[in-house]
């Protein structure tokens, strides 16, 4: 290199567009688009303080850490904290509701979404249209601690709404305690959680919707397809690239699914189905200022969140999908 | 292109420079802030005791949620910046206590001031507190005076006093003569109906609560309610261990001879007491809604006077007895009684003579004056300054008669019982939570400490129902209804710390979910289940597998305590 550089100048510049090496064109594309690069330095720098920087709080994990201590001064202690978690008997009882919970909100997110989203899309009449996506998602924006104490009145057996509409109409005889019997929780933490983001959800499917090409519903006109057809052929087929990119990030937010509805509806009566992972680590890690546990769990579930998300990718990928990266 | 070129760079560079100014703008704020601390601190040591330069100090008090204030801006913080130029603002807590301390230690920065309720030990460990033992030394002749007696059980076992307990007894001890502690409350229509009968057992109480919803069948009445919510669920287990005749030293009996502990959760009382609870719940008058009550939805309840009867502490249900008493319909007001399983039982309801030392003030390291916040304590400690902190302001809040007794006019009780002015002269905030005598203390002259416990002015406070009852039983005060508590030199066993970490810690979580898990299964069991049911329970509580060293560990805790409080 050096010996072409020096010898015959003349002769480079035919010979290292066509073939430069990898680092030579590294250095040459970076030398070209400098400014983006120096743009983008300090939004990098940012990324590197705050995603990066913090993993090193992962040490925490293998010590017995108490604050106000230097680290030189922490008790390494290895593996005890995940044994600790594996080995508590609620652990496995945590994780079946964390993963019932999540797929619940996940199919129904979905399904629910998608339907209002093409529903609402069918709609010709604009002021309908906006009253009832306005409403949908309205709830959105209360916080949890509000919806979850709407829920708990709705569902009271003392004057709760819910058992007084079952019961005018004859489906129950007597108040049904909803939120006292462990197996109803899932089903009420659905209910709750698809009342609350059902029309958040749908925006971005209306956005997708929003793309597709109208003359290709012409054509179907044309070919004489109605309704349903063209929701079947046209309108899902588009959506569907948005459909899998979301599919894959929650997929991949499995294990993040559910800590505040869940940590406002609980009580001793349905524990047992409420507690969620992320409780479980409050519970054992911050409210017993065992920071080390916490940060313990927190890996486990980075570790799992990354295993699922890759799977789901590549999953796509082998269907031939669109995909995340 | 070739300036276009440029300005994309010069506004790169911009970008960039933006960051490091920003980073470093930072730390000049820092730098000044702190600079502004030394400065505080110099003026402070260089005006030795005369300096009354104002200076605010940040207070966090975890233990109460009420308004935030600037203490100078009530009546008697104002005297006391007067006096000594200091005043805090304190701030209370808004939600989870063991979140909002926990990210105060995870930061490192507190306020100058704290008082971590439950978490205190978490602060110690993690060194939020600085050690008091010099500053107390030099400055705090009055704190040597009150706290002296008590050194040993306020100094960590790393020969440090990080935190002030609020009890230190002066003087003469006076009873509480309403019942801030525990009890079976029921309510007056109840006991006025039956013409005020002596009861003292577990089944003659809930052989009443029947009695009285069988004649009343159609007013929707709820027998007996309990609080189960969230770290609150004590006050639906804690019976079984009052009904046995022991006093509230948390989870455990002691043995007032051996000084051996038992944890109780797994003993024939509990199972007595819940098996009682599962039978009233199979006539239709235990109240199923208390596994789903949060704490408010359980005042509301209480406050509704539908409910008949129920346990808890006095401190835990004052905000709906208040109410109740302000509604003005005497009949639904509640009346404590001391039960016990069977009439050969003593009843320990009242707490005997104590000392919590787990609960207390301390200086933080991050306290910008040490010195003057710890002359402050001191001076706050003098005779003078606890009534002023009890009693509030003479001709205000409280009167003194010719034979030096203190008391309040039927006007400044009325008036004190509205929130706002209680906060506005400041007695709401400097009555507790402060390097204080124990309420229960006697001044000099007799007086007792706390207004609440002066029968002049305690009288005064009960309504007509009130009076027209104990009458009927033939007393004074509610406490006269209760046994008088038998010295127990450890009370309460609940104020011994764990270490952080601890297997007895751990312990206490799994039992805490043991427990809150089978409440409702036992209480609600089908009928003829509830045997089984408890099987169960027991032989969940048998896994947990650390019941006996936990003991233990609580009984050596215990005879330390003992030795340490009687060795003196």
């Amino acid at each position: 290199m050096q010996q072409s550089a020096s010898a015959a100048p003349a002769v480079t510049p035919p010979k290292s567009p066509k073939a430069p090496s990898g680092t030579k064109l590294f250095f040459k594309t970076l030398m070209k688009q400098r400014a983006l690069v120096m743009m983008s330095v300090p939004f990098v720098i940012w990324l590197f303080i705050f995603r990066y920087l913090p993993v090193w709080g992962w040490t925490l994990a293998f010590q017995d850490y108490r604050p106000g201590r230097s680290f030189s001064e922490q008790e390494w202690v290895g593996f005890k904290h995940f044994a600790f978690l594996f080995q508590d008997d609620s652990f496995y009882r945590v994780m079946r509701n964390t993963f019932a919970m999540s797929f619940i909100n996940l199919i129904l997110g979905f399904v629910l979404a998608i339907t209002l989203a093409i529903l609402l899309n069918e709609l010709k009449n604009i002021v309908f249209k906006r009253v009832v996506q306005t409403i949908s998602y309205m709830p959105y924006f209360l916080s949890w601690v509000v919806a979850a104490s709407i829920v708990m009145v709705a569902l009271s057996p003392e004057d709760g709404v819910v058992n007084q509409v079952l019961m005018g109409l004859g489906i129950i005889d007597k108040p049904v305690m909803w939120l006292g019997e462990g197996s109803y929780f899932w089903g009420i933490f659905a209910a709750s959680e698809t009342w609350k983001n059902l029309g958040w959800n749908t925006i971005v499917y209306l956005a997708a919707i929003t793309v597709i090409d109208p003359s290709q519903y012409e054509a179907a006109d044309i070919d004489g397809a109605n309704r349903f057809r063209k929701i079947w052929h046209i309108t899902l087929p588009g959506m569907r690239p948005v459909i899998i990119v979301l599919l894959i990030l929650n997929i991949g937010q499995v294990l993040e699914t559910g800590f505040e509805a869940q940590y406002l509806l609980k009580n001793p009566a349905n524990m047992d189905y409420a507690e969620t992972l992320e409780l479980f680590v409050i519970r054992w890690g911050i409210n017993f200022g065992n920071y080390s546990f916490a940060t313990a769990a927190g890996i486990f579930k980075t570790v799992i969140s990354f295993t699922l998300l890759f799977a789901a990718n590549s999953l796509a990928k082998r269907l031939g999908q669109d995909r995340l990266f | 292109m070739a300036k276009k070129r440029i300005l994309l760079l010069l506004l790169s560079v911009v970008m960039l420079l933006s960051i490091v100014t920003a980073c470093s703008g930072n730390n000049g704020g820092n730098q000044q802030s702190s600079g502004n601390n030394s400065s505080g601190n110099t003026g402070g040591n260089a005006g030795g005791e005369e300096t009354l330069e104002p200076v605010t100090f940040t207070f966090f008090n975890a233990g109460s949620s009420r308004q935030d204030v600037l203490t100078s801006d009530t009546d008697i913080g104002a005297l006391y910046a007067e006096e000594t130029g200091v005043s805090f603002q304190i701030e209370h807590l808004v939600g989870d206590v063991q979140t909002k301390i926990g990210t105060m230690i995870a930061g490192g920065e507190y306020p100058d001031v704290l008082v971590a309720d439950t978490e205190i030990d978490k602060v110690v460990e993690a060194g939020g507190f600085i050690d008091l033992t010099d500053l107390i030394e030099q400055y705090g002749p009055n704190i040597k005076k009150v706290y002296g007696p008590y050194f040993d059980l306020i100094t960590h076992r790393d020969g440090s006093i990080y935190f002030l307990p609020f009890s230190p007894q002066v003087g003469e001890y006076i009873p509480s003569p309403v019942i801030d502690q525990g009890a079976f409350w029921i309510q007056q229509r109840v006991l006025k109906e039956f013409n005020y009968p002596k009861i003292k057992t577990l089944d003659e109480y809930f052989d009443l609560i029947r009695q009285y919803a069988a004649k009343y069948p159609n007013e929707d009445l709820v027998g007996f309610t309990s609080l189960t919510h969230d770290w609150r669920y004590f006050a639906m287990t804690n019976p079984a261990n009052h009904l046995a005749g022991y006093p509230n030293d948390g989870p455990v009996m002691v043995d007032m001879n051996t000084l051996e502990a038992d944890d109780w959760h797994n003993n024939d009382e509990m199972k007595r007491w819940l098996k009682s609870l599962n039978d009233l719940y199979h006539d239709g008058l235990f109240d199923e809604t208390s596994f789903v009550n949060n704490y408010d939805q359980y005042l509301a309840k209480l406050t509704s006077g539908k409910v008949l009867g129920y346990f808890d502490y006095g401190w835990q249900v004052n905000q709906a007895s208040q109410n109740l008493k302000i509604a003005g319909d005497s009949d639904l007001e509640y009346f404590p009684l001391p039960i016990v399983f069977d009439a050969n039982i003593k009843d320990q309801y009242l707490d005997p003579e104590s000392f919590v030392h787990n609960r207390g003030i301390g200086i933080t390291k991050s306290a910008k004056d040490p010195e003057r916040i710890i002359k402050f304590f001191d001076y706050m400690l003098t005779e003078e300054n606890q009534i002023r902190n009890q009693w509030g302001i003479q001709g205000l809040t409280y009167e003194v008669d010719e034979n030096g007794r203190f008391y309040r006019t039927p006007e400044q009780i009325e008036k004190l019982r509205d929130n706002q002015y209680k906060q506005d002269v400041g007695l709401t905030y400097f009555e507790y939570y402060w390097p204080m005598w124990a309420q229960s203390s006697t001044l000099s002259d007799g007086n007792a400490h706390s207004p609440g416990r002066q029968p002049e002015v305690a009288q005064l406070d009960f309504t007509d129902a009130e009076r027209a009852a104990l009458e009927a039983y033939g007393v004074q005060t509610f406490s006269e209804m209760f046994s008088e508590s038998d010295p127990r030199p450890w009370f309460p066993a609940w104020s011994i710390a764990f270490e952080q970490g601890s297997q007895e810690q751990i312990y206490e979580q799994r039992r805490e979910d043991l427990v809150k898990r089978f409440l409702p299964r036992l209480t609600l069991a089908d009928a003829g289940k509830f045997d089984s049911e408890w099987e169960t329970y027991l032989s969940e509580f048998e896994k947990l597998g650390y019941t006996a060293q936990y003991e233990e560990y609580l009984s050596t805790k215990l005879k330390e305590k003992v030795a340490a409080v009687s060795g003196e």
